[in-house]
C-alpha cells in the first residue's frame, strides 16, 4: 500500500513538472495601469452565499476595476474561519506578496493584529473592528461607515410615508416597528437614527423595537415583523439579513424601509427604500494609498459624503410623492455639517436633553466608559472611533425585548 | 395417463433447480409438481432446503441452475414482483408489515397497477376478500393492535390482492394457536376451493396429513418423493424425511466410571419475542458419557445450553454443576459466563454459530484461540505468545488447513473453523464439553475428527452433551438421548437400542400425544 | 403431455453479483490507487467543464495550493499541510475505537467543541494568575479540562447506550448541537459588549519547539503510536474488537459489554479532549462556534478510509486535506465559489469508496458470462485478468445497457 502510494504520488509530481515546464511560457495577461508589484489580499469569512460577504465581494471587485488590476493582483481567502486561520490566511498572503490585506469580519480583528506586529510592511485592513486605536500600530487600520446617516435618510423617506398615509387617514396612529438581531451599539445606533429620521417629519411618532438574537433568521425576522404589526405599527424596519422581515411586510401591505440592499423586486408594493455600505471606495482608497507609499488611516469613517453609504433607488409604488427631493436637501445639510444626525435638541434621554455622555469607546472587557462624546451640541457618533457606540434609550423608542445572542 | 388434469399444465413446476450458498448445496435437482387447486405440503426436517427451494420461486433467490415453469411456460423469477407478474406469492416466517399502517395500507403498499390510489377502494376490496375465503380482519385496524394471526392474515391478504393463484405458506402454523391453525386451515380450503394452488411449507406431520392433498418430502436438499396425503400415514412420512438408518463407523465405547457432573432441574424460559423456549426441563450429565439432544431446530436448544453457559438467563429452575475434585456442588444459574469461570467450573461451550459467536470471524487463529484465555497476565498488554503456540498445537493435531496462523477465520472453510473452535474449547481441559451442531456444514472427513475428538473427552471423563440434527448420528454416537419438541423434554431414551422412527416421532409429535411418552421410554425398541 | 413452451430469452439476470474471494493485497491496492487517479482525472475534466481550468492547470494549482508558489509560502503551506494533516488525524484516532466497536459516534465534532471550550475557560478564568504565557500548571490544568469534558460528551450516550439502548448516531449528533449552542451562550456571557467573539486569549501557549506547529505534530504522532498499539496490542483493545464484531461472541466469553461500551467511548472523549486542547493551545488560543469547522465529521471519512488504522490513517487524512487544500488554491485563483472544493472532495471520496465495491463483489454480465465461456471453450486460460480489476467490468458494463443493440454489434 505504502509503496503504491509512493509510486503514484511521484507520478504525479513527475506529470506536474512537466506541466510546470510547459506552463512557463503561457504567462503575461494583460495587466491595467497600476504598478504589478502591487497586489490586494482580501479575507472573506464565507463566500458569495452571504449576503454581508457579498457586499465586500461586489465591493472589492469593483475598486479592483476601477484600479485596473488584474485578478492575479487580487486573492480573495473565502470562507476563512474566525480563529488561527485568519493568522494563517493573512500570513499565506504575505507569502503570495500582498501589500494590504484586508479582512471583513469582527472576529478576524485579533488574528489581524496578531499578523500585523509580525509584518511590519504590510498593511492590515479590518472592517467593523474597534481596536486599531489602541493598539496604535502604524500598519494596522479599522474602517466603519456612519450607516447611521443613511439610516436617517431613510427614517425621513419612512417619515414621509407616515405622514401622507396619516393625512388620508386621520384615524391612524403614529407608531412604526423595528426588528433588530442584536441588542448591540451597531443595532441601537441605527434604530435610534432611523427613529430621528421619521421623528424629523412626524414629531409624535413613536417606535417598537424586537430583537431576534440573530443575523440570519428568516422564520423569527418574520415572526418578529408580524408581532409589530399586530401590535399596531403601521411602518416597518429592519437590521438583519433576511428576507423575513420585508415579506411579512409585503404580504400584510404594510410599508417597508430595507437594509443591505433593495428589496423591491420581491416587495413591490411595500418597498420604500433601503440604505446599505458600499466598500468600494475604502477598498479603493487603502490600494491607492499603498501604492502611492501614503499612510492610511487608523480609523476611517466612510460617510455618505465620501459615497460609502447609500441609499437605494427608491421604490415605484410605496414611497410619498417628492421623497427623493426631500431627502436629496437633507442629504446635502448631512455633508455639509449644518445638520446633525444625533443633534442633543432633537431628542431626550429619561425626559432631559443631553449635555454629556461618556461611552465605551476604547474595548475593554468591563465595558468602561472612556471618552466624552456629547460636544457641539451633538453626539459625535463614529468619530472617536469607525465601530459605532451610540447605545443610548432615547423617549419614543420602547425595547419590546433585549437580546445579546 | 388419460385423466383429465393430466392434459393441462402444472400450476408450477420446478425442474432440476439447484442452489449452493458458498459450498453449502441447499437443493440440488430438485423436481417438484403443483398441480391446480391442490394443496401440497413441503415435508423435511430444518436445513433440507424447503425455504430455499420456495425462496427461489418467489424471487428472494436466483437458482444456480435449473427451470421454472409456470402453466406450462418457463419463467425467469428474478424479484418478488416477477413472481407476482406470474401470479405467485409467498407468505413468509417473519412478516413484512408496516407497525402504524392500516391493514388495507400494508396491503396495497408496493402495488404499482397503474392506477390511482385510492383507500376507500383498497378498503373494499380487501373486505370482499375477507368475505370470499372467510378472514376476520377488519382493514382500518393498524397493524401494531393486530394479534400474531391477524398479521398473518393480512401477509395473505397482500398476496391475495396482487391477485396470485399459487401461495407459498412458509411454517404458518409455527405462531399460532391449535385454534388458530384451525381457523387458518379452513381459509385455506376456502381457497382451494376457489381454484388457487397452495404450497404449504411444515415439518409438523399431524398438521400435513390433516390439510393436504399430497406431500413432498425434502431431505437435505433432495426432493425424496412426493406422496398422495390419502395414502400414507405418519411413520411413512417420519421414515422419508429422516431416511433410512445409515450405519456410522463410529467407535462408541462403553461408558465407565459415570458420575454425576451437571443436573437440571425445572429449568424454564421464554425466547425474546416472550414465547416459551425452555418448559421444565430436567435431565442429569454423567462424566464420562456423550449426552444426545434431538429435536426441531428452534425446540430450546439454544436456549438450553446458553443457560447453562450463563449467557441466557432462564425464569426458573437451577443449573447444579458438581465439581470432578472435590464433588462441591454449585449452582451455576443468575451467574455470568466470567463468574462461572472464576468460580473454577471448568465448562466448555462450542455454540452453534460458529462465527457468530464461538469466534470472531475478522481475527486470525491466534486471536480467536486467545478468546478464552486473554485476560491472563497482568499487564495491560497482550500476550501473544503463549495463544500462537496453542493455535499451533490446533493447526497440527487436528490438521486445519491454513495458508497460516494469520489468516482470519472467516476465510477458512466450515470445517477448519470448526477444528479451531472446537480445538480451543478442549484445550482448556473441560469437565463439561457442551457442543451444539458441531458437524454441521461439514465433509464426512471433518465431521469424523470431531466425532473422534468427543469421543477423546468422554473417555478422559468429560461430560459431553451433543446437540445435533443428523438422528444417524445421535443414534451412533451418544450414550443417551434427550429429545426436545417444542422447549419440553419428551423423552430421554438409550441411544443403542431407540429407533430412529422413534426419535423422530418423539420430536414432532403435538404435545396431546403426551400417553404416547411412556411408550418410548419403555420400550424404545418395540417397533 | 403437451411440449412445454422455453424461454430462450433469459435464463439468467442481466447483472448478476457475486462476492468475491479474498483478494490479494497488492491487487486491492492497485484498484484503490487507480480509484484515485480516476476520480482526479474526473475532476480535472469537470474543472475544464465547469470553471474552464485546463488539466495542466489543475494539477499545478493543485500542487501551489499544498506546497506553495515561492520559498516563504512553501514554507508555510507545507507545514500548514502538515499541522492540517495532523489535527484531522488526531481527531479520527479519537474516533476510531468506538468504530472498531461498530459504536457509530459522529458525536467528535461536539466533543472536540466543548474541549476546546473548557481549555479555553480555564485560560478566561484562570489565566491571569499566571505569568508565564506557557506555564506548565496552566497547560496541565486545561489538559486536565479539555480531556474531562470531552469524556463527558462522549460518556452521556454511551451510558444511554449500554443501559437502554439509545441509538448513538443520533444522540451523538444532538450533542454536537447542545456543544455548539453551549459554547455560543458561553461567548455571550465572556463578551459583555456583546460580540460573541472571544479574541485571542493571553495565556496557555503550548511551548513553541523548533517550529510553531512541531510540536503539535510530535504530540499527535506520539498519540498515533500508543493507539496502534492499544488498538492492536493491548487487552482493552482486543476487547473492542470482539465487542465490535460481535457482541454475541463477547457475551460468550464474559466480556463485559455495557463497560467495555462506556470505557472505549471514555477514550474516545478523552482523545476528542487532548484535540480540543491542542487548538485551544497551538492554534486558535481562542474558541467559536466553528473552532472545530466540521472537521469531526471529515475525521469520520479519513478513520473508515483508513480501514480503522492508526498507520494508514495518516494516509488518508494527508489525502483529504492536501484534497481540500488544492481546490481551494484552484476555487481562489479562479474566483469560483468555496463549493468547489467541497466537490472535488466529494467525487474522490465516492471514487475511493465506490472501488471498494469492485474489490468486494464481482459484477457478471449475462452476454459477457456467455463470450467468457466461449473463451474458455477456445482454450484461452481464464484469471488473466488485466492490471485494475474493475476496468473490463466497467467496460462491459457499458456494452450491457444496450444489450440488443450490444449482442448484434459482436
Amino acid at each position: 500500500m505504502f509503496r503504491k502510494i509512493l509510486s503514484l504520488c511521484l507520478a504525479v509530481m513527475m506529470v506536474a513538472g512537466l506541466a510546470l515546464a510547459a506552463s512557463g511560457c503561457t504567462s503575461g495577461a494583460g495587466t491595467g495601469t497600476a504598478d504589478k508589484d502591487f497586489k490586494l489580499g482580501v479575507i472573506l469569512l464565507h463566500d458569495e452565499s452571504s449576503t454581508y460577504d457579498k457586499n465586500f465581494i461586489v465591493a472589492v471587485e469593483e475598486a479592483q476595476k476601477a484600479l485596473g488590476l488584474s485578478n492575479s493582483q487580487v486573492i480573495l481567502k473565502k470562507g476563512i474561519p474566525e480563529g488561527n486561520e485568519c493568522y494563517e490566511a493573512a500570513k499565506d498572503l504575505v507569502a503570495e506578496g500582498c501589500k494590504v490585506i484586508f479582512a471583513d469580519s469582527f472576529g478576524h480583528e485579533d488574528y489581524m493584529i496578531k499578523a500585523a506586529k509580525e509584518f511590519k510592511d504590510v498593511q492590515f485592513c479590518h472592517a467593523t473592528g474597534t481596536k486599531a486605536h489602541t493598539e496604535k500600530l502604524d500598519n494596522y487600520h479599522n474602517a466603519f461607515a456612519s450607516i447611521y446617516e443613511g439610516r436617517y435618510l431613510a427614517g425621513i423617506a419612512a417619515g414621509l410615508k407616515l405622514k401622507a398615509m396619516m393625512e388620508a387617514d386621520s384615524t391612524i396612529v403614529p407608531k412604526i416597528g423595528y426588528v433588530g438581531a442584536f441588542t448591540y451599539a451597531e443595532v441601537i445606533s441605527g434604530y435610534s437614527s432611523f427613529y430621528l429620521g421619521v421623528k424629523e417629519i412626524v414629531p409624535e411618532v413613536t417606535m417598537d423595537v424586537q430583537f431576534t438574537g440573530s443575523w440570519y433568521d428568516e422564520t423569527l425576522e418574520r415572526n418578529a415583523a408580524n408581532a409589530l404589526i399586530n401590535g399596531g405599527c403601521v411602518l416597518i424596519s429592519q437590521h438583519a439579513d433576511s428576507m423575513g422581515a420585508p415579506s411579512a411586510c409585503e404580504d400584510k401591505g404594510v410599508p417597508n424601509v430595507s437594509y443591505n440592499g433593495s428589496t423591491a423586486s420581491t416587495c413591490p408594493n411595500t418597498f420604500i427604500v433601503s440604505s446599505r455600505i458600499d466598500w468600494a471606495p475604502y477598498v479603493k482608497y487603502i490600494c491607492e494609498q499603498t501604492m502611492n507609499g501614503k499612510k492610511i488611516d487608523t480609523d476611517w469613517t466612510g460617510t455618505i459624503g465620501t459615497g460609502s453609504v447609500k441609499l437605494t433607488e427608491l421604490g415605484s409604488k410605496a414611497p410619498a410623492e417628492g421623497t427623493q427631493a426631500i431627502i436629496d436637501q437633507y442629504k446635502a445639510e448631512l455633508v455639509a455639517g449644518t445638520r446633525h444626525v444625533f443633534d442633543t435638541s432633537k431628542f431626550t434621554v429619561g425626559g432631559q436633553n443631553l449635555t454629556s455622555y461618556m461611552a465605551d469607546v476604547d474595548t475593554d472587557a468591563a465595558y468602561t466608559p472612556d471618552t466624552e462624546v456629547v460636544k457641539d451640541g451633538y453626539f459625535h457618533e463614529s468619530e472617536f472611533r469607525s465601530a459605532p457606540y451610540f447605545d443610548l434609550k432615547i423617549d419614543g423608542i420602547t425595547r419590546l425585548n433585549e437580546n445579546f445572542g | 395417463m388419460a385423466q383429465p388434469e393430466e392434459l393441462t399444465f402444472f400450476a408450477l413446476e420446478l425442474k432440476g433447480i439447484s442452489k449452493a450458498f458458498g459450498t453449502i448445496r441447499a437443493n440440488s435437482n430438485v423436481d417438484l409438481e403443483l398441480r391446480h387447486g391442490e394443496i401440497l405440503a413441503l415435508l423435511g426436517e430444518n436445513g433440507s432446503g424447503k425455504t430455499t427451494l420456495m425462496n427461489m420461486v418467489a424471487g428472494i433467490y436466483y437458482p444456480d441452475d435449473g427451470q421454472i415453469f409456470v402453466d406450462g411456460e418457463e419463467v425467469v423469477i428474478r424479484s418478488p414482483k416477477d413472481a407476482y407478474k406470474h401470479k405467485i406469492g409467498m407468505i413468509h416466517q417473519h412478516f413484512k408489515l408496516v407497525d402504524l399502517f392500516t391493514a388495507a395500507e400494508n396491503i396495497v403498499l408496493g402495488v404499482n397497477d397503474g392506477s390511482r390510489y385510492d383507500i376507500r377502494e383498497v378498503n373494499e376490496r380487501v373486505r370482499e376478500l375477507c368475505v370470499r375465503y372467510g378472514f376476520n380482519i377488519d382493514p382500518k385496524e393498524k397493524i401494531h393492535e393486530m394479534s400474531v394471526s391477524q398479521k398473518q392474515t393480512v401477509e395473505i391478504l397482500k398476496v391475495l390482492y396482487r391477485g396470485a393463484e399459487i401461495l407459498i405458506l412458509d411454517e404458518p402454523t409455527a405462531v399460532l394457536t391449535p385454534q388458530e391453525t384451525a381457523n387458518l386451515f379452513s381459509v385455506l380450503r376456502n381457497m382451494k376451493k376457489d381454484g388457487k394452488s397452495i404450497i404449504i411449507i411444515t415439518h409438523k406431520l399431524h398438521e400435513v396429513l390433516s390439510i393436504s392433498d399430497r406431500v413432498a418430502v425434502l431431505r437435505k436438499g433432495e426432493h425424496i418423493a412426493t406422496v398422495e396425503t390419502s395414502q400414507t400415514t405418519e411413520g411413512m412420512l417420519t421414515e422419508m424425511m429422516v431416511g433410512k438408518k445409515i450405519t456410522l463407523n463410529i467407535d462408541r465405547t462403553e461408558p465407565h466410571d459415570t458420575v454425576e457432573r451437571l443436573r437440571v432441574e425445572g429449568l424454564c424460559g421464554v425466547n425474546a419475542d416472550g414465547l416459551t423456549a425452555l418448559d421444565d426441563v430436567s435431565f442429569t450429565a454423567y462424566g464420562g458419557e456423550i449426552l444426545g439432544i434431538a429435536g426441531i431446530a428452534g425446540s430450546g436448544q439454544r436456549e438450553l445450553l446458553e443457560a447453562i453457559a450463563g449467557i441466557y438467563g432462564p425464569t426458573a429452575g437451577t443449573v447444579t454443576y458438581r465439581d470432578p475434585k472435590d464433588g462441591a456442588e454449585v449452582n451455576l444459574r443468575k451467574k455470568t459466563p466470567l463468574q462461572i469461570r472464576e468460580l473454577g467450573v471448568r465448562l466448555s461451550f462450542v455454540p452453534e454459530d460458529r462465527l457468530g459467536m464461538g469466534l470472531v470471524g475478522s481475527m486470525d487463529i491466534t486471536d480467536n484461540v486467545m478468546l478464552r484465555s486473554y485476560r491472563s497476565g497482568r499487564l495491560m498488554l497482550l500476550n501473544r505468545q503463549d495463544p500462537k503456540k496453542l493455535a499451533e498445537e490446533i493447526v497440527k493435531e487436528l490438521e486445519v488447513a491454513t495458508p497460516s496462523l494469520r489468516t482470519p477465520v472467516r476465510r477458512l472453510s466450515g470445517g477448519n473453523v470448526q477444528k479451531v473452535l472446537v480445538g480451543r474449547e478442549i484445550a482448556s481441559a473441560p469437565a463439561l464439553l457442551m457442543a451444539a451442531y458441531p458437524v454441521r456444514g461439514l465433509d464426512i472427513n471433518s465431521s469424523y475428527a470431531i466425532y473422534n475428538l468427543l469421543n477423546q473427552q468422554k473417555e478422559r471423563g468429560v461430560a459431553v452433551i451433543f446437540v445435533g440434527e443428523d438422528l444417524d448420528v445421535l443414534l451412533a454416537l451418544c450414550d443417551r438421548i434427550m429429545v426436545l419438541n417444542s422447549g419440553r423434554v419428551t423423552g430421554i431414551v438409550d441411544a443403542r437400542t431407540v429407533t430412529k422412527e422413534d426419535v423422530g416421532y418423539l420430536m414432532t409429535k403435538s404435545h396431546d400425544g403426551a400417553a404416547k411418552e411412556g411408550f418410548i421410554s419403555e420400550g424404545g425398541g418395540e417397533k | 403431455m403437451k411440449q412445454r413452451k422455453h424461454n430462450e430469452q433469459a435464463h439468467e439476470p442481466l447483472v448478476h453479483i457475486t462476492k468475491n474471494a479474498a483478494m490479494p493485497f497488492w491487487k486491492s491496492s492497485l484498484i484503490r490507487v487507480a480509484a484515485v487517479v480516476l476520480a482526479f482525472l474526473f475532476c480535472s475534466l469537470l474543472a475544464a467543464v465547469l470553471i474552464n481550468a485546463k488539466p495542466v492547470e489543475f494539477l499545478q494549482e493543485f500542487l501551489k495550493g499544498n506546497f506553495g508558489t515561492n520559498p516563504m509560502s512553501a514554507n508555510l503551506r507545507i507545514w500548514n499541510l502538515v499541522k492540517d494533516t495532523a489535527i484531522l488525524l488526531c481527531i479520527a484516532l479519537a474516533v476510531t475505537p468506538a468504530f472498531r466497536m461498530r459504536f457509530w459516534n459522529i458525536g467528535a465534532e461536539g466533543q472536540v467543541l466543548v474541549s476546546a471550550l473548557a481549555s479555553a475557560a480555564v485560560v478566561f478564568y484562570f489565566g491571569k494568575y499566571f505569568d508565564n504565557v506557557s506555564s506548565g500548571w496552566l497547560l496541565l490544568l486545561m489538559l486536565i479540562a479539555s480531556i474531562a469534558a470531552g469524556m463527558i460528551w462522549a460518556i452521556i450516550p454511551a451510558i444511554f447506550k449500554a443501559l437502554w439502548n439509545t441509538n448513538e448516531t443520533l444522540f451523538t449528533l444532538m450533542m454536537n448541537y447542545v456543544a455548539t449552542f453551549f459554547v455560543a451562550y458561553c461567548l455571550v456571557k465572556w463578551t459583555p459588549d456583546g460580540s460573541s467573539v472571544l479574541g485571542e486569549l493571553k495565556a496557555g501557549y503550548l511551548p513553541r519547539v523548533g517550529h510553531d506547529y512541531l510540536l503539535l505534530v510530535l504530540i499527535i504522532l506520539i498519540t498515533t503510536v500508543f493507539m496502534f498499539v492499544y488498538l492492536y496490542y493491548s487487552k482493552h483493545g482486543y476487547e473492542i474488537s470482539v465487542v465490535g464484531e460481535s457482541q454475541r461472541t463477547a457475551c460468550y466469553i464474559g466480556i463485559n459489554v455495557k463497560k467495555v461500551i462506556v470505557r472505549t467511548m471514555a477514550l474516545s472523549g478523552a482523545l476528542c479532549g487532548l484535540t480540543g486542547f491542542l487548538l485551544v493551545s497551538a492554534l486558535d488560543h481562542s474558541v467559536t462556534t466553528t473552532s472545530v469547522g466540521g472537521r469531526g465529521f471529515t475525521a469520520i471519512i479519513v478513520s473508515w478510509l483508513a480501514k480503522f488504522n492508526p498507520f494508514l490513517m495518516i494516509i488518508s487524512a494527508f489525502l483529504l486535506v492536501f484534497l481540500s487544500k488544492g481546490a481551494s488554491q484552484l476555487a481562489t485563483t479562479f474566483r469560483v465559489s468555496f463549493a468547489f472544493p467541497d466537490i472535488v472532495t466529494g467525487i474522490v471520496i465516492f471514487f475511493v469508496i465506490g472501488c471498494e465495491f469492485f474489490i468486494r463483489y464481482k459484477v457478471h454480465f449475462r452476454f459477457a458470462r456467455k463470450r467468457a465461456g466461449a473463451r474458455e471453450a477456445a482454450g484461452a486460460a481464464a484469471g488473466t485478468q488485466g492490471a485494475p480489476g474493475e476496468l473490463p467490468a466497467e467496460a462491459e458494463g457499458k456494452a450491457a445497457v444496450i444489450p440488443d443493440k450490444g449482442g448484434k454489434l459482436k
